[in-house]
């Protein structure tokens, strides 16, 4: 009896894997790595990316999320390589922990697109990603030419400061900023947490009479500045950016009159499936993707935002 | 003077005293060109400590038992993203809402509870699980994503809802701007609290469970049920918890509420409630714990002290606070 009850199971699996494998009619099976999907930025990814799939009936999507453990996601690489998928999108959770398996799937014959945050070494098909950098000198970019040459005071709440997104978004920002009339006046680490950035925003607003400029590192950030403003009533006297543009928060912030501009970090989610099909075919792609950012206005947030150079 | 000091110093309410009026002091030290001495700072950093003194109450009912809720952080959670989910996007009626949240934070707060009387679970390994479980449960109830008016139709479209007035009111405040009713809201809760510590049966029972768990069973005292009560009171605290974080995020988050138990153990321990059972603390205890606390993030954060700074000093404080409640042996 206890035998029957440990082997059931299994013939049932094996049943259920042999019936969905019938089923399937796709040409080729892709394996998404995801590192974690506790960001709903990372949750967007994984959408992105399954309906520019669902679009090509040829490609069945296998997604696996490694919840933020490094270890995991490399057992998951692994996993995929013996399951003999036909290619890897992988967004990794750590630079140099994730090389080594990624280049032993290059080894066995698999094409590997890295999404988003690069691993080491070049061992790789493909690199899709943003550039924080860029994007954090984009926003400073704008409030220096809106600006134009006026004095102003600026709240920046941060994202994690040990994370490289941070950080760039950040640099990005003070290099932008650099020499003009703008002045960061109160910065603290929000860690990325709307809760977080309300508070400090509170601590801001208490300290400073006069606060012209929020710039958030995401747009939740912003939005929990924005907040902290409106239940002092100091909201109008303020402009409040953002990053990310996520459909359902940026972009909703921006059409709502909460945010005045939000910078998008593209998720590439889209991208990826393009160019894997480009390599599935054989064709040659390029190595390295850069992807563009979107600035989102009140005057052009219904028309889908505007393309940044 | 001196014998009036000496005797404040070795109750455990004048030395949890002592702790506030310190971190109130560097307060005062470090006012941030006078931003700590306007009221408003004062009533912002009641209103930030509020969610975390919710869930402290909860917590002190559940360590003078001599056990430990390591779940309320994300029980908080469930109950922000199912309120959300009901008021927003199924447009309950908000009374209907707040007691199916309220029935559902107990509902978690009693399962942890029942682990620990009927199946004599540790404490600290059965609300380890439901820590977990109920962080995966608001997870799987959103789908992962935010809970916000921003709603997409099965059809594609996408509909932005008005705030519900619920959330408007819980995040507004009364006498003349003065009070929030988040904070109204953790006043009555650690009111309500209080007095089944002090004045009710049941508070006695807790402490004499908390105390010597055998000579309780032995005196009488339905042992199982107590710690069940007490556990799932703590459920029902976190469900107030999270109805308040979601008010004031205008949103349900899943991932909200997330490594709060850590705090709102460290306010309670500052307070004076012995962790290591004993059945002693108390509420006021808590609050003065919770305004300690509170207070120290709310100095740290006016003089934007950067967060590896913050981190350590808040260490700092917390052993010193705690260093001042031991009890002096001669």
């Amino acid at each position: 009896m206890r035998a029957i009850s440990r082997i059931l199971p299994c013939v049932l699996a094996i049943g259920a894997l042999s019936a969905a494998g019938a089923a399937a009619q796709a040409k080729w099976t892709i394996g998404m790595s995801q590192c974690s999907l506790e960001e709903p930025w990372r949750v967007q990814m994984n959408a992105d990316i399954k309906a520019e799939a669902d679009k090509h009936p040829e490609i069945k999507m296998v997604f696996k999320d490694a919840q933020n453990d490094t270890l995991v996601q490399r057992s998951h690489v692994e996993e995929f390589v013996s399951a003999k998928i036909d290619l890897l999108i992988i967004s990794p959770k750590e630079a140099q922990p994730l090389a080594e398996p990624v280049s032993k799937a290059m080894a066995a014959g698999i094409p590997v697109i890295v999404l988003d945050r690069d691993i080491i070494g070049e061992n790789y098909t493909q690199f899709i990603g943003a550039d924080n950098l860029k994007i954090g000198k984009a926003a400073g970019d704008w409030l220096v030419k809106n600006y134009k040459g006026k004095k102003a005071t600026i709240v920046e709440l941060m994202g994690l400061q040990t994370s490289t997104p941070g950080q760039d978004r950040h640099n990005g920002f003070l290099n932008a900023i650099k020499g003009s009339d703008l002045n960061v006046i109160f910065r603290a680490d929000c860690k990325w947490l709307e809760p977080d950035a309300r508070k400090e925003m509170e601590s801001a607003l208490a300290r400073y009479k006069k606060i012209d400029i929020v710039y958030g590192h995401n747009d939740p950030s912003a939005h929990g500045a924005y907040l902290a403003a409106k239940a002092v009533g100091r909201e109008k006297e303020m402009v409040f950016i953002g990053i990310d543009s996520l459909p359902q928060e940026g972009v909703v912030y921006v059409k709502q009159g909460i945010l005045t501009a939000t910078f998008q970090y593209p998720t590439g989610g889209d991208v990826a499936i393009l160019e894997a099909l480009k390599i599935l075919a054989g064709q040659k792609v390029e190595k390295r993707i850069v992807l563009g950012s979107r600035l989102f206005t009140a005057a052009n947030v219904a028309s889908g935002g505007e393309a940044l150079k | 003077m001196v014998t009036f000091f000496k005797r404040a110093l070795t109750s455990p309410a004048g030395r949890a005293c002592l702790a506030l009026i310190l971190v109130l002091a560097l307060g005062v030290i470090f006012n941030a060109d006078g931003a700590f001495l306007k009221f408003g700072t004062h009533r912002d950093t009641l209103r930030q400590s509020s969610v975390l003194g919710i869930l402290a109450c909860g917590m002190t009912m559940v360590i003078i038992t001599g056990g430990i809720d390591l779940a309320v952080g994300s029980i908080l959670a469930v109950s922000a993203v199912s309120f959300s989910l009901l008021t927003i996007h199924m447009d309950w009626p908000w009374w209907l809402a707040v007691c199916a949240c309220l029935f559902l934070g107990s509902c978690l707060g009693g399962i942890s509870g029942a682990l620990v009387s009927r199946a004599k679970l540790q404490p600290f390994i059965a609300t380890l699980a439901m820590m977990t479980f109920a962080r995966g449960l608001a997870k799987y109830i959103t789908g992962g994503q935010k809970i916000s008016t921003y709603l997409t139709m099965p059809d594609g479209q996408v509909v932005i809802k008005d705030l519900p007035q619920i959330f408007k009111s819980i995040d507004s405040r009364i006498l003349g701007g003065n009070l929030s009713i988040v904070s109204v809201i953790f006043f009555v809760c650690i009111a309500a609290a209080w007095i089944f510590l002090a004045r009710h049966k049941w508070g006695r029972e807790i402490y004499s469970v908390g105390g010597n768990e055998e000579a309780a069973r032995l005196s009488g005292v339905p042992v199982r049920m107590t710690k069940f009560l007490a556990y799932a009171f703590s459920g029902l605290m976190c469900a107030v918890a999270g109805i308040a974080q979601a008010a004031q995020e205008t949103q349900g988050d899943p991932e909200a509420g997330d490594k709060y138990e850590l705090t709102a153990i460290a306010m309670v321990v500052i307070g004076g409630t012995s962790i290591s059972g004993g059945g002693r603390g108390s509420m006021g205890l808590t609050l003065l714990g919770v305004l300690t606390i509170g207070y120290l993030q709310k100095i740290l954060s006016i003089n934007a002290v950067p967060e590896a700074g913050r981190l350590m000093i808040t260490g700092i404080i917390i052993v010193f606070a705690v260093l001042t409640q031991k009890r002096r042996t001669k």
